[in-house]
């Protein structure tokens, strides 16, 4: 190795020492196919006080080459796919499979009447159940979902936004049950309700006492469960909406900086509640961009964490983030392309420095992916991880002049964007006025016409299209799952203690009136069966309901 | 004709994603349609309520969660159960080839999966709602003039003319009225299932009194027998022909009656009259 002499770089040395003493890398020497030896770390031949402040070494602020010294050196990043269908009984065999498969944690897709609150027996449901992940109706299909899945041992990632209290809360009551305490479990719940207005729809009670519902999970979190994850601030399905990626991380940035400021209104300081925020980014086609955005992402988070919110804690500065391929750049023509998409992409995401990544499969333009397909998907990252070389050295395109201008030039991009938020008085008021709805959809139909016009070429679709072409086989969900679901819950309401139900979605209505913490009060009625319906109706008629304007 | 083409997008069911439903909107009306969009979540009922009410010509339904084989057949059965099966329907979202036959089985004539480009669903809702547009507008106009009510005469002295139509031409006489507001008298002759109306002024602002001054007695108006007034009135507006009144007015007998201005009918004074029991 060529010899720096320089203070700060000793110091990182040292310290990064003590960390592989404790947590081992995965090799004793990494090395290239012709013995070449591949060194941790890939530095210019000066190190200048430029270089410092704007990308320093991984695990230093501001982060740019990645928030650990190792990376991926030490652990790989979390394989972690995205599922769940039908019932709580055949999502929970779909899990088993992946973990044996060498899947490293769960992440759970549930449909959408749970994710807007309705009992599956309720008309609004009608045809949705069980059709874009499982139907949850109350504390007995969870404990299906997680039956023989040690909860101690796996973490478990769920998306769920406006009820995400009362899946969390239903999470700790089955752990409870398996004899694990909450201060043990590890996951992610999504709880970004901002871009659901934004972007995805799930939406269910206006802004202000949605707020207040994810700053109760901070407050609830922080104190009883400090390896839980508690938002996942997502600039996904703004991405998927059609922005570009300079807006991605743009408006991700600008709703955290609305939670972070709510979280604060409420009390909390800062480096209590910070350091489990998290992040949920796509990775799109364009390669070398999509790399440069990851970076540029925990560059701008670490300084508005320290200039703007005097986070002190290292872990308040830094970005950790899971990444899914963009599903909207899968094409139902040549699905088998879509593999290449997704591994180009992949491939980005793991260059920009994931923690987490989930990888979609070929078929997802048809319908929900076959078990072959999930299997592809996997199998992709563990090619990446496995065979590739990537991971040997870290952030190994840190440098390259093309990257290191690309991620400047994000940075600024997304600046402006963030001045304009504050210019309307915070992301809160900018969703309400609309604004960044239409800038979305402005980029979004301008990509349309590009595609239109053949000025982006789609392959398969614009170019290289093929005539009358035979479609794959396709998984299909068996609709007997509403039934089913429809005579659990009449089961359920039969046998469980009606008494103890009103009386806990009485007191948790009582404490919704007032500013008590929610938590205690949904795990009280989550325990003795009160269903997501039955929890989400009695916020409903306290809270009201959300009206896009 | 040229009317605007009014389509609905919308949203069935649960299914937060509608960046293909937005685009689509645009689209449509960069190409000069009315588009209204629903927004998310909207059951088949408030879908169908809207159509009708907005009075569109195309409905385009977008699902991406897999419901749409529950969601887009309740769509067309409810445009059915209320009589507006005309109306074009379509979807798009991410819909598996082999749910397309059904789909169509059940009214939805057209699928668009992804990546089909928006000229393409434009030349569609053109080729198909002007087509559907045109058809129905025949099988209105069809429908809602099936005869002659009467034959109207302008004359000078309303006793001499009844002494030729009853005694000369032998006609069956039914009656005498007075419509005040036109200002007229007027007798009734039964031929067949056609009436002829004699009408004289009664005063110099009587719209008769004018049609005298100017071209002296002859055939004045011929009058259709309409099902619904308001409805005729509608469809003239909508094909653009002009009225003589923005609303029905009351004539002889108490019906319900209006006017088509000549100009737009070869100089003839056409009447439309609701049936009644007069």
């Amino acid at each position: 190795m060529r010899e720096i002499n320089n203070n700060e770089y000793h110091q990182w040395i040292k310290e990064t020492k003590e960390i592989i003493d404790k947590f081992p890398e995965r090799k004793k020497s990494f090395k290239t196919s012709s013995k070449i030896p591949v060194e941790r770390l890939y530095l210019p031949s000066e190190i200048t006080n430029s270089y410092l402040e704007k990308l320093n070494f991984p695990g230093e602020y501001p982060f740019t080459r990645g928030i650990q010294p190792t990376m991926y050196r030490g652990r790989l990043w979390s394989m972690r796919q995205y599922a769940g269908f039908s019932s709580a009984e055949e999502s929970n065999k779909r899990y088993k499979y992946l973990l044996e498969q060498g899947q490293t944690g769960l992440s759970i897709a549930f449909d959408l009447p749970t994710q807007i609150g309705y009992d599956s027996d309720d008309p609004r449901a009608k045809g949705e159940v069980g059709k874009v992940g499982v139907a949850i109706d109350s504390l007995k299909d969870m404990e299906i979902l997680f039956d023989a899945i040690p909860l101690d041992k796996v973490s478990t990632s769920m998306t769920i936004n406006a009820p995400a209290a009362i899946l969390l809360a239903m999470y700790i009551v089955v752990a409870e049950k398996q004899g694990v305490s909450a201060d043990k479990l590890s996951g992610t719940i999504q709880n970004d309700i901002l871009k659901e207005y934004i972007a995805r729809g799930t939406y269910i009670f206006p802004p202000k006492p949605s707020m207040r519902l994810i700053t109760d999970i901070f407050k609830y979190c922080s104190k009883n469960m400090p390896k839980w994850n508690t938002i996942s601030i997502s600039g996904y399905h703004i991405r998927e909406a059609g922005s570009t990626a300079v807006q991605e991380i743009a408006f991700t940035i600008g709703n955290a900086i609305a939670y972070v400021e709510s979280a604060l209104e409420t009390g909390l300081e800062i480096d209590e509640f910070a350091p489990r925020l998290a992040f949920f980014f796509n990775s799109h086609n364009n390669f070398f961009e999509e790399i440069a955005k990851f970076r540029a992402a925990r560059r701008i988070w670490a300084k508005v964490m320290k200039e703007r919110f005097n986070a002190k804690k290292k872990k308040s500065l830094q970005l950790r983030f899971h990444t899914q391929t963009a599903g909207s750049t899968l094409t139902a023509q040549q699905p088998d392309n879509n593999i290449v998409r997704v591994t180009l992409q992949a491939l980005a995401a793991i260059l920009g420095g994931t923690q987490s990544l989930h990888t979609n499969s070929r078929d997802e333009a048809l319908a929900l992916p076959t078990e072959e397909s999930a299997r592809i998907a996997l199998r992709t990252q563990q090619i990446i991880a496995y065979e590739s070389g990537v991971t040997d050295t870290v952030d190994p395109l840190g440098g390259s002049y093309y990257i290191e201008e690309l991620t400047d030039r994000i940075e600024k991009e997304v600046e402006k964007y963030l001045q304009k938020i504050d210019e309307l008085g915070g992301a809160v008021k900018a969703i309400e006025e609309g604004y960044i709805q239409r800038e979305i959809h402005k980029a979004a139909y301008d990509y349309q016409q590009d595609i239109e016009r053949k000025q982006q070429w789609i392959i398969g679709l614009n170019a290289f299209a093929i005539e009358n072409e035979k479609m794959p086989e396709i998984h299909r969900v068996d609709p007997i799952v509403a039934q089913e679901q429809e005579q659990k819950l009449l089961e359920l309401k039969a046998t469980r203690d009606n008494y103890a139900v009103t009386s806990t979605l009485k007191a948790l209505k009582e404490a919704a009136k007032t500013d008590k913490n929610l938590m205690p009060y949904i795990i009280d009625a989550v325990k003795v069966y009160a269903t997501l319906g039955e929890i989400t109706n009695v916020l409903r008629d306290v809270f009201g309901e959300y009206q896009p304007s | 004709m040229k009317k605007k083409i009014r389509v609905l997008i919308a949203k069935p069911g649960l299914d937060g994603h509608d960046r293909g439903a937005l685009i689509i909107a645009q689209g449509l009306r960069d190409e000069g349609m009315e588009v209204i969009y629903t927004g998310l979540r909207q059951t088949p009922d408030q879908i169908v309520s809207t159509a009708i009410q907005e009075d569109v010509d195309c409905i385009g339904l977008s699902i991406l969660s897999g419901a749409h084989n529950e969601l887009f057949p309740e769509v067309t059965r409810l445009l059915k159960e209320n009589g507006a099966e005309d109306i074009l329907v379509i979807g798009g979202g991410v819909i598996p080839e082999d749910d397309i036959p059904y789909l169509k089985e059940q009214g939805v004539k057209a699928v668009f999966t992804p990546g089909t480009p928006i000229a393409e669903i434009v030349k569609f809702i053109k080729e198909n709602v002007v087509n559907e547009t045109m058809d129905s507008f025949e099988k209105k106009i069809n429908k809602s003039l099936k005869k002659i009510d009467h034959i109207g005469i302008a004359v000078e002295k309303l006793d001499t003319a009844i002494n030729f139509f009853k005694n000369t031409l032998g006609l069956e006489m039914l009656g005498l009225d007075e419509v005040a507001n036109e200002g007229v008298k007027i007798a009734f002759f039964k031929i067949g299932d056609i009436k002829i109306e004699l009408l004289e002024p009664i005063d110099e602002e009587s719209p008769i009194y004018k049609y005298l001054q100017k071209k002296g007695e002859g055939i004045h108006h011929l009058a259709f027998e309409v099902e619904d007034i308001l409805y005729q009135f509608q469809l003239m507006g909508e094909l653009g022909i002009p009225l003589l009144q923005d609303t029905p007015k009351i004539g002889a007998n108490g019906k319900k009656v209006g006017f088509i201005h000549p100009k737009a009918s070869h100089k003839v004074l056409i009447e439309f009259c609701e049936r009644g029991d007069g």
